[in-house]
């Protein structure tokens, strides 16, 4: 019942910030918005499950399964739990909504009850999605999801706002569609009379699986995971689909941003392990090379793309499409650090990426630019903040200790003697280039903006941030190096997860 | 043994008192005595005593190779046993050595501080010993480290430090340039080190330096067909030849060997006891501690070896011309760190592992004593740095002189101090090896010999050029006439150091123990290990030395006298101080470099070594990443908006249909079902 | 008794005269009368198919017809007084404000 609790109580918080004055809007939803965090915490304190959620021989955490309707033969049933591979990112939904609502404080300064109120919406949405195993019902969240979103980067985004919400929208909603499509393909001509996701996974496997519009089983399987990769390769975003993230994150506001890279991103790569790689395992071993030529592409290109911007927003953004890259090229590895080390990366990319966006945030607040050649020595005047920011950019970097070394080292490891991916430590020894241009233009940046002699070309007042700016910022740091000294953390219940995807991918 | 149980406290004091300082930081500069110098003191020292505990200990014949804490594990392929990725201690002769050598230096780094930073009323000194403590514990933890995976984690936190250090200056142009080039260029050779660690992982399924599960042991086993490992479809000597070289590209970066030496010199920036430190003592030691670490490893390729000893080689020799002509002071020392670290790399290339090991630590010492002695000279200076402002300081400040004199000394290699003796034996093990070894490995030894013989005598010079250019001579400028007293603090530290540097060359006199058949070989036995200790024999030097004569690498030493060729270093050597007397020492110097037309021009900009890899950077990375975004922003998006241009533009156009006429609209559907009713009547056949 | 044949061309008439005035005139008024006619043309063949038949229902139909265009009137007339109020006249192609 934690979980029905947890969503309801979301909802409910939504609306009840929705419905409350401005002024205590955001003091409110921070308030209400630690409740799900102490939830998500008592969740994992409480985790029992073993085994992975879609295949058989292991058992959930807080499971319900209640019959919901039925449609055209189909049962639709309220069925929620939990995994290995979903309570982290639980915990992570949880935490950095929490900390993007207290990062919204100062730069939120209209229709603030409609803003809190969206980013709750939002939370629980995530929860909704981590959680639902009905595809009808995890349907539903997934694209309510996009609604918040939609709306916090139209009314409070920036000069663009329009287009880029309307980008973001239209682009992930058709990539929906080509998903929903290629999956309702599947099911209708799988002999199972449910949506839930493991009895569609069992049929799979079990060869239920009959041809149709004049395709093969084989083909159909083949059809099916190109259109629901495509799908989810625009949320996660894989190039050459990732155009939207750039413009949806220069136009957002912070906070938005945060939970746009925090989590929404990591939809996509949750969906693409439990769908394509957990479902048809046959075709992801079998494309491997060609998902592997997208992973690369992502990690390189995504570098050199960030390497070339002088916005810092776009910079982060960027280089997110490069360290999404590392999660595809962990998963389609089929190895446990592989597969695992992903799964870590979807919670240490969350943590770190937050953390910037956050702290690129809070010196537009005082600054009013994001323009790399608009400011310099920053650090002269926030030396916090912009301590902060460098520990962060050494976290984006790799730094080890802290929880994007270990998630990248993972996956590298996990890659590098992959059976499944062809001329597999080449593909791992270019992917790993990566990390020396993230240190190149991470480190360029810092440099012009932070270091140096002070310099501001806006008229603004440069002052101290308030506590309630860094402290998100801290939390977030500390959650990092924890995850980095001790990815146990997570990382014992993710490979407890992912292991029996690896028996059933064939890598063997 | 109690020592041993204690041994993670050296690598957490230091760490303990980073934390303390970076919390005073947040705080504001005054919340500490000192700013946080006494917290860092007390850490080293406490790390000094422990490393000296641990020291004797291992001397009673005890090493440790434990576990501390599982990091995590996980399977790197299917069906695989899960790796074990741990953190752990491994206290053997070499790292004990070590130990004392990080410990030591950080301790009177720190005390210099108080005299270089404290007293010259710098700002932000809490974030300086920060730096200073996070430093000492990621080298202690490296040198310590039992896995390679371990030891590649605290080289990057190395790296970090040596980032924030650099950079203190944060607010002048050029530290943070300075800062982010080292660690760019460093992280260029960890990528190649990462590559190396996760093949090594991947190949042996372990990472551990030491024991019979270890790698290097178990790549000897493999070469001796006891047991198969996953080489990627390579031979095995080609394989582990390839991961070698990968994780030497680690080395090549952190110990500043050609081509990755660009860094090094930049590193100036940085505050003068961070250079003794970090850029001359210990962090860019940490890249040869790491070949002589894994020595088995390498011990069993010969290509491996072949070009480690000719970058050495070649490193000492380029790195030795390029401080010839330099003005500055620490880019003297600069160049010549560079220059003495090829050395070592070409005394471990050549099978000298001891000789190696052995200029490690003297090396450490002397250039630790010169850089300090140099920040007491900038100190004096006013932070003038130009040797061709000083002259004259002699008289000035006596006991810089006599400790700097003392470091010089060894570092030209002049009998008996200690550098003599450790550089003598680097290159008579390579000159021996290269004698020895048949085809094309001895030559390539041989060729790196001749490299590092030359080396010698521009080391001779420069090194005296730069004594006599500061300390001898003239004031040449009222600076230098009145220069700035110096207290205890400085002082200190340069009495022992100078003394170390005088003397450590003493524990390892190879010549005068062949000619007066004398036991005081004390490194050579030391670096033997303990008798008995099942691990410490795949560690111990007589081990390599098998396995550098193995059938596998075939290295050979031949018969030689070591008195004629150390004989004749001594004697390029002096070659070398003697020219700088005759240029430099006598009377007012003229800048006779600047005879030297075009080739002081390539020398001063160091053979455009910097030039072409800013070039790389500026004029094909940055292009080729303003051509991807735009490509990107044309390209990729041009195409995503050109979908949904196609739907706009029909929208457009389809909207015109609504023209806000009610009438249209009547007419329109009246046509409509005009339309539907001849339809239907003529398919229902009653209208025709 | 009259056939059902005349009952619909006296329909077909009135419709079509109520479709001539919508798409002539502009005047909403006018627009207004001759929905009513068509309306009235639909009442005309439910009586008399109602009578053709015998049975009461297509005249319940007119019934609700007559109350359909009652309340038709009254929403038409408001919205031709809130044409007036904003263009000055009852014309409606001046209306187009609100197009593309």
């Amino acid at each position: 019942m934690i979980i029905e609790a947890l969503i309801g109580f979301t909802f409910l918080a939504a609306l009840v910030v929705m419905l409350a004055p401005d002024e205590y809007a955001g003091r409110l939803a921070f308030g209400l918005s630690l409740l799900p965090v102490v939830g998500s915490l008592y969740m994992w304190s409480q985790f029992d499950a073993t085994g992975n959620a879609l295949l058989e021989g292991g058992s959930l955490a807080f499971e319900t399964q209640v019959p919901w309707l039925t449609a055209a033969g189909y049962q639709i049933q309220w069925f929620v739990g939990v995994d290995g591979i979903s309570l982290p990112l639980i915990v992570l939904a949880t935490v950095l909504s929490s900390l993007a609502i207290l990062s919204a404080w100062t730069p939120i300064d209209s229709r603030q009850s409609q803003f809190f109120g969206l980013m709750l919406f939002m939370e629980a949405n995530l929860l909704g999605v981590f959680t639902a195993l009905d595809f009808f019902l995890w349907f539903v969240f997934w694209e309510a999801v996009l609604v918040p979103m939609y709306f916090l980067i139209a009314i409070w985004g920036g000069p663009r706002r329009k287009y880029a919400a309307i980008k973001f929208f239209v682009y992930t909603n058709i990539a929906s569609l080509i998903m929903f499509i290629g999956f309702m393909a599947l099911v209708f001509n799988l002999d199972v009379n449910t949506f839930g996701l493991p009895a569609v996974a069992v049929a799979l496997r079990s060869g239920g699986l009959s041809g149709a519009f004049g395709l093969s089983p084989t083909a159909l399987k083949t059809a099916a995971f190109a259109a629901m990769f495509l799908g989810f390769a625009v949320k996660v975003p894989v190039v050459p689909f990732h155009t939207w993230l750039p413009d949806a994150h220069v136009e957002a506001p912070t906070p938005a941003s945060v939970m746009l890279a925090g989590v929404l991103l990591k939809m996509g790569t949750y969906a693409l392990l439990r769908f394509n790689f957990t479902m048809l395992p046959d075709v992801a071993t079998q494309y491997a090379g060609v998902i592997a030529i997208f992973a690369v592409v992502s990690v390189i290109y995504g570098a050199l793309l960030a390497l070339a911007q002088q916005d810092l927003k776009r910079i982060v953004a960027y280089s997110s499409v490069s360290s999404m890259g590392y999660v595809i090229l962990g998963l389609v590895a089929y190895t446990q650090l592989g597969v695992g080390g992903a799964t870590f990366q979807m919670v240490a990319h969350g943590l770190i990426s937050g953390l910037m966006f956050m702290a690129v945030g809070v010196i537009y607040n005082v600054t009013h630019t994001r323009m790399v050649g608009d400011m310099s020595g920053m650090a002269d005047r926030m030396p916090v903040t912009v301590g902060i920011l460098v520990a962060g950019a050494f976290g984006y970097m790799g730094l080890p200790l802290m929880a994007g070394f270990a998630a990248e080292y993972f996956i590298f490891q996990g890659a590098f003697a992959s059976s499944v991916i062809p001329v597999a430590p080449l593909f791992t020894a270019v992917a790993m280039f990566g990390i020396v241009i993230v240190a190149g233009y991470l480190l360029l940046a810092m440099q012009r903006t932070l270091f140096g002699p002070f310099r501001l070309e806006t008229d603004y007042e440069v002052t101290r941030a308030e506590l309630h700016d860094t402290l998100p910022l801290m939390v977030l740091l500390l959650c990092t190096i924890a995850l980095g000294v001790a990815p146990d953390i997570f990382f014992t219940m993710i490979k407890e997860a992912v292991t029996p995807i690896l028996a059933i991918g064939g890598g063997a | 043994m109690a020592a041993f149980d204690y041994a993670p406290a050296i690598v957490l004091l230091p760490f303990v008192s980073f934390l303390v300082s970076l919390g005073a930081a947040l705080y504001g500069d005054d919340v500490l005595p000192k700013g946080g110098a006494l917290a860092g003191i007390v850490a080293t020292a406490g790390s000094l005593i422990l490393s000296l505990w641990v020291f004797f200990t291992v001397s009673a014949g005890n090493v440790y190779n434990q576990t501390i804490y599982t990091w995590t594990t996980g399977a790197g392929a299917a069906g695989e046993e899960a790796l074990e990725l741990t953190f752990g201690l491994l206290l053997d002769p070499l790292s004990s050595m070590m130990l004392i050598i990080v410990s030591l230096v950080a301790l009177l780094v720190h005390v210099f501080s108080l005299g270089y930073m404290n007293d010259e009323g710098e700002t932000g000194l809490p974030r300086y010993y920060a730096g200073l403590g996070l430093f000492s514990a990621s080298m202690l933890g490296f040198v310590v480290a039992h896995n390679i995976l371990m030891a590649f984690m605290f080289f990057e936190l190395v790296g970090l430090c040596s980032f924030l250090l650099i950079g203190f200056w944060f607010r002048e142009p050029g530290p943070p340039s300075a800062a982010k080039k080292a660690f760019l260029v460093t992280r260029f050779g960890d990528y190649f080190f990462l590559v190396g660690v996760v093949a090594i992982f991947a190949t042996f399924g372990t990472g551990r330096f030491a024991g019979a599960e270890s790698f290097p042991v178990l790549a000897e086993e493999v070469l001796a067909g006891e047991v198969a490992v996953n080489t990627f479809g390579f031979a095995p000597t080609t394989w582990f030849t390839v991961v070698g070289l990968l994780v030497l590209g680690g080395v090549i970066g952190k110990s500043a060997q050609f081509p990755l030496h660009t860094w090094l010199p930049d590193a100036m920036e940085g505050p003068t006891p961070v250079s003794a430190l970090i850029h001359a003592a210990t962090m860019v030691a940490a890249g040869v501690y790491l070949v002589a670490r894994m020595y088995g490893f390498y011990a069993v390729s010969p290509t491996a070896l072949a070009v480690i000893a000719l970058v050495g080689g070649f490193t000492a020799l380029v790195a030795a011309t390029m401080g010839v002509v330099k003005r500055e002071i620490k880019q003297v020392l600069a160049y010549s760190t560079i220059s003495q670290y090829g050395y070592m790399m070409l005394a471990l290339g050549a099978g000298g592992y001891v000789a190696a090991t052995f200029h490690l630590l003297t090396h450490a010492f002397f250039k630790a004593l010169l850089f300090l002695g140099a920040g007491s000279v900038i100190i004096a200076m006013h932070h003038n740095e130009n040797m061709w402002d000083m002259g004259g300081l002699k008289d000035r400040m006596p006991v810089t002189y006599w400790t700097f004199l003392s470091g010089s000394l060894a570092l030209a290699g002049i009998i008996p101090f200690a550098g003599f003796w450790s550089k003598d034996e680097v290159l008579y093990e390579a000159l021996v090896h290269g004698l020895g070894t048949d085809g094309g490995l001895g030559t390539i030894f041989l060729v790196a010999y001749a490299f590092g013989l030359l080396a010698v005598f521009f080391t001779g010079f420069y090194t005296f050029r730069m004594v006599f250019l500061t300390f001898h001579g003239d004031a040449r400028t009222g600076q230098a006439r009145d220069p700035e007293g110096v207290g205890w603090n400085v002082k200190g530290p340069l009495a022992v150091l100078g003394v170390l540097a005088a003397v450590t060359g003493f524990v390892n006199m190879t010549p005068v123990a062949d000619l007066f058949d004398l036991d005081i070989e004390y490194l050579h036995r030391w670096l033997e290990g303990p008798e008995g200790v099942e691990f410490m024999s795949a560690l111990s030097a007589h081990h390599y030395l098998e396995l550098l004569e193995s059938d596998v690498t075939g290295i050979h030493a031949a018969e030689l006298d070591p008195l004629i060729p150390g004989g004749v270093s001594l004697l390029l050597a002096l070659a070398g101080v003697g020219l700088a007397y005759a240029l430099y020492g006598r009377g007012e110097p003229e800048e006779y470099t600047a005879k030297l037309g075009g080739v002081q021009d390539l020398l001063y900009n160091n053979y455009y070594q910097d030039e072409y890899q800013v070039a790389i950077a500026e004029r094909v990375v940055l292009p080729l990443s303003r051509a991807a975004d735009k490509f990107d922003q044309s390209g990729v998006d041009g195409v995503v908006n050109g979908v949904s241009s196609v739907s706009l533009f029909s929208g457009s156009r389809v909207r015109r249909v609504q023209t806000g006429l009610v009438s249209n609209y009547a007419a329109l559907v009246t046509l409509g079902l005009t339309v539907l009713l001849v339809a239907f009547g003529i398919y229902g056949g009653w209208l025709l | 008794m009259v056939p059902a044949e005349w009952y619909l061309i006296l329909a077909a008439a009135v419709f079509c005269i109520g479709v001539f005035g919508l798409l002539t005139r502009q005047n909403a008024l006018l627009f207004l009368m001759s929905v009513e006619l068509m309306l009235n043309a639909a009442n005309i063949n439910l009586a008399a198919f109602s009578y053709y038949w015998g049975n009461v229902t297509g005249q319940t139909f007119g019934l609700f017809v007559m109350a359909l265009a009652a309340a038709e009137v009254a929403v038409g007339i408001g919205i031709i007084l809130v044409l007036y109020r904003n263009f000055s006249a009852v014309d409606v192609t001046d209306a187009t404000t609100m197009r593309w």
